[in-house]
């Protein structure tokens, strides 16, 4: 699969390693340089220093013939936007927005945006934590 | 009218400032909260509800009354944060009308395809007013500066169209506007009805401002 990623934060950067090692071709955008250091050396994806929201960037990144695009920044709307652009504008099959802010998440899924909230994953983990230790009680 | 306005920066100061006087109610959120404070003092005693906190955030558009608003106005800097507002307002809560502001001139298409009803960017109007005014910024600016409303245009007749091979007297030519001359090569024409103008000739049309806005942005002038 054609892979676009964007952002290069702790969570974009695990997906990228993850991805390319299982064979994908992978392109991640961050709009900082620096954060491509967390790829490591043996990284082999392609990177691009942009503003993902910047359409020439997500062409750049081959947004036209992209199979899926992940948008994990640390920005929401960043995600939102990019996410929409890729679903909306360029009719990408897969497209997941990373949103933090859980009512927000709620009003985007309500706008046919696939969405993940690692707030809401980390409570639901703690939850059925909880619940499985009350239950070996 | 019921307006809210997302981004208390410069636009949006300057925008509430105009609207206030015209007997809407104005509803600002602005994130900055020292700049929430500014607005409310400079502004205040007039009909303007000031609400400190993320015009992308949906318990706060709540609470600055997203719910009585007819217009949203979205002018942060942030284009993403721009259309957040106009969608949640929109999508989620039923908002009527939304304007937003790009700062990316490319982002118009892509806020117009995700449902925002008017996007406005102020970077693409002056690049505009540059090409269309710049070599007659000076007397432009004289008739201005006299309050005249009547400016003088140029356009150059494109290949193909609709002004190629016609003669003044057959241009149906709004009422208010003069071609007062045609330059072709290294000539000056003073035109009359039996000029025929040809692809490439450079008119220089005197008019009404209204005049000149409507027959230049047919794209028949090529």
């Amino acid at each position: 699969m054609y892979i676009i990623i964007a952002g290069c934060g702790k969570v974009g950067a695990a997906l990228v390693n993850r991805l390319s090692e299982e064979g994908n071709d992978v392109v991640v955008i961050d709009r900082d340089i620096n954060n491509f250091s967390r790829l490591g050396s043996g990284s082999n994806c392609m990177t691009i220093t942009g503003i993902p929201i910047d359409e020439d960037v997500l062409k750049q990144a081959g947004i036209e013939k992209a199979d899926a695009l992940a948008a994990v920044t640390n920005d929401d709307n960043t995600n939102i936007m990019v996410a929409q652009i890729a679903q909306q504008l360029y009719q990408i099959p897969l497209v997941i927005a990373q949103v933090d802010d859980s009512e927000k998440q709620r009003a985007m899924t309500a706008m046919k945006l696939r969405t993940v909230c690692s707030a809401t994953l980390t409570v639901e983990s703690f939850f059925t934590a909880l619940k499985k230790g009350e239950a070996g009680k | 009218m019921r307006i809210m306005i997302i981004g208390g920066g410069n636009v949006g100061y300057y925008l509430t400032k105009s609207l206030s006087v015209e007997n809407h109610r104005i509803m600002i959120v602005e994130e900055n909260r020292s700049r929430c404070e500014q607005i409310t003092s400079d502004l205040g005693p007039r009909h303007i509800e000031v609400t400190c906190g993320d015009g992308t955030d949906i318990e706060c558009l709540r609470e600055a009354g997203i719910f009585d608003t007819d217009v949203l106005v979205a002018v942060t800097g942030h284009d993403q944060n721009n259309l957040v507002a106009c969608q949640l307002a929109k999508d989620y809560f039923g908002v009527k009308q939304t304007i937003s502001r790009v700062k990316n001139p490319k982002n118009i298409r892509v806020f117009e395809k995700l449902g925002v009803d008017s996007v406005i960017s102020s970077t693409e109007r002056i690049a505009g007013i540059i090409n269309q005014e710049l070599d007659w910024a000076d007397v432009n600016k004289l008739l201005k500066d006299r309050s005249c409303d009547v400016r003088l245009r140029e356009f150059t007749v494109g290949q193909g169209s609709a002004f190629e091979h016609k003669c003044l007297k057959d241009l149906s030519l709004p009422k208010g506007l003069i071609i007062i001359a045609v330059l072709r090569a290294d000539q000056a024409i003073i035109p009359g009805g039996t000029t025929c103008l040809e692809a490439g000739d450079m008119v220089v049309v005197w008019g009404g401002e209204a005049e000149l806005a409507a027959a230049l942005s047919q794209p028949a002038n090529g």
